[in-house]
């Protein structure tokens, strides 16, 4: 338990760096709240793709055209089959009447075009709607190989070819990403540790003064952790905020992009922090092993 | 060599404090101690000397456990080098104070904050850090400039800070690590007449140095190392004692071996 002169000793410590290395923290802090807009930058990116995707495949539905003279006592036979599918939300009946007064709708103006017409082209269908954990590829082509075996199913229809392109491109773009953004992660952890590797180097004296009047390692590492940790902050909130400006200064080209939430800024600006401690961590943990082994 | 040498350690009872048995330390491949035992009482005061490299420091250090033996034991307030928990070791340091021949001052801090580090550390109260610090630097003679910084101090001054340091927190052991080597021989005699002063208040001090002049003004037990045994073990009686002035002989030798060191030239 730390007694109240250690507290504000670890305090006072913990930000000395800072007043020491004005400009070796500065611009660590700049170099690194750069490298970290490059991950916010892409980590909403993958978050609007991810939602356009999601907006994409809640519309995810498929007709099911029925053969021709299925009546609705047929169909009403199949539809129990039909949402008995793995992954079927609903199977909603549209008789042929209701499938050309549908057309007829959207026509709108031209709607007069089909009074030319002697009989209904139109067949009744099943419009099915799919679970949330069914609206992708592999679930859909489950789905509809289930769906045709049924003899009443003329043809199934999945109008949305683009999602599958989105799919594709969104997986991509994903994995890039990451790749990216590992090296952004591990950069910054080697940014940070260098840093405070400069700082314990400038401070093995007092260090070594705080080893022989018995300080424990962890009191001795603290001061060092929360440098790391406070770099991190600064960078991440610096990385934000210069996410902000662009967005503001672009709001008009950007229409549509969802910003962060708050709650997902705070979350990356706490991941910073830990960036900061890990650095801070790795430069003290060779430090002291140098240190054992030299003892 | 002394033929007459104790070298085997004496029996551990409850005054012993420090123990060395049969204490071999190897760093890489060069042997730095070989089988040395020896057994220090609490309260005593001991001088280890023997030219550079026979092993002074390797011993401070074991004591501290800053380093462990690579052969035998190491006791140090019951605390058994082969059984010591690393955890452990900033408790022991707390009984511990060293002292050096660099002083190993921060400079960017007066001497009163100096001394106030060695108990901010340790989680020491704020009143209490004041009080001991105001007690230690006033038995040192350094309260009227507690304000000062290390290079506003002379050598001597710097080593009395460094020695209060040591103190403030109430060792059992003082470990002084060739502490007059940067200072003359005036300035010398003060440091070890201080040394004496905290030994007679029941610190256990441990002297290290290479400087025969001192180790003759000795009137305490003496452990002569050479290459990393111990070539004598001696409580020196009668020779000289502290009421001598060392100033004067380390001054003599000095202009000794500075008229041998030019009669060549003149020849």
């Amino acid at each position: 338990m730390l007694s109240r002169s250690q507290a504000g000793y670890l305090a006072r410590e913990s930000f000395a760096g800072f007043g020491r290395r004005k400009l070796t923290t500065g611009v660590t802090i700049l170099i690194m709240g750069s490298s970290l807009l490059v991950l916010a930058v892409l980590t909403l990116a993958t978050l609007n793709l991810s939602n356009l995707l999601e907006t994409a495949r809640s519309g995810i539905d498929l007709r099911v055209f029925l053969e021709d003279g299925i009546g609705r006592e047929d169909a009403a036979e199949l539809q129990p089959h039909l949402v008995a599918i793995p992954g079927v939300e609903q199977a909603v009946w549209i008789s042929a009447e209701d499938a050309l007064e549908e057309f007829r709708t959207t026509l709108g103006e031209d709607a007069a075009v089909l009074e030319m017409l002697d009989s209904n082209p139109l067949p009744a269908s099943f419009h099915l709607t799919l679970t949330p954990e069914a609206r992708n590829l592999t679930a859909v082509g489950a789905i509809r190989a289930e769906a045709a075996r049924w003899p009443q199913v003329a043809e199934i229809i999945y109008n949305q070819d683009w999602i599958d392109v989105l799919e594709r491109w969104t997986f991509r773009f994903q994995m890039v990403s990451l790749a990216v953004g590992l090296v952004v992660f591990l950069a910054a952890i080697f940014v940070i540790s260098n840093t405070v590797k400069l700082t314990i180097a400038s401070s093995a004296r007092l260090i070594q003064i705080q080893k022989l009047v018995g300080a424990t390692n962890a009191f001795i590492r603290t001061p060092f952790l929360c440098e790391g940790m406070i770099q991190g902050l600064l960078a991440g909130s610096l990385a934000m905020g210069l996410l902000a400006v662009g967005f503001w200064f672009l709001k008009e080209n950007l229409e549509g992009l969802v910003p962060f939430t708050p709650a997902q800024m705070g979350g990356f600006v706490l991941l910073c922090m830990f960036l900061g401690l890990a650095g801070s961590w790795a430069a003290m943990r060779k430090y002291l092993t140098l240190q054992s082994e030299t003892a | 060599m002394n033929t007459d040498m104790n070298l085997a350690p004496g029996p551990l009872d409850s005054r012993t404090i420090i123990s060395f048995n049969r204490v071999s330390l190897a760093y890489k491949d060069q042997d730095a101690l070989s089988e040395v035992s020896f057994n220090v009482t609490n309260g005593e005061f001991m001088c280890l000397t023997g030219p550079s490299g026979a092993g002074k420091s390797s011993i401070l250090r074991l004591i501290s456990m800053d380093a462990f033996p690579t052969g035998g034991q190491v006791r140090v307030r019951g605390m058994m080098s082969s059984k010591m928990n690393r955890r452990k070791i900033p408790q022991l340091r707390r009984e511990i104070g060293f002292v050096f021949q660099d002083f190993r001052l921060l400079e960017d801090r007066s001497v009163e904050d100096n001394v106030a580090f060695a108990q901010l550390v340790v989680g020491v109260p704020h009143k209490r850090i004041a009080e001991n610090v105001s007690r230690v630097l006033n038995n040192v003679g350094l309260w009227g400039k507690r304000h000062r910084l290390p290079h506003q101090l002379s050598g001597g001054e710097q080593q009395r800070v460094a020695i209060a340091r040591a103190m403030v927190n109430s060792p059992k052991i003082l470990l002084a690590d060739e502490p007059t080597g940067n200072l003359d021989p005036r300035t010398a005699q003060d440091i070890i007449n201080l040394l004496f002063r905290f030994n007679d208040a029941g610190t256990c001090v441990i002297f290290s140095t290479h400087d025969h002049e001192i180790v003759k003004s000795f009137g305490r037990r003496v452990i002569v190392l050479e290459d990393g045994r111990i070539v004598s073990d001696k409580q020196r009686q009668g020779i000289v004692d502290r009421s001598v002035n060392l100033a004067d002989r380390m001054y003599r030798a000095d202009l000794d071996a500075a008229a041998s060191r030019e009669e060549p030239a003149h020849a």
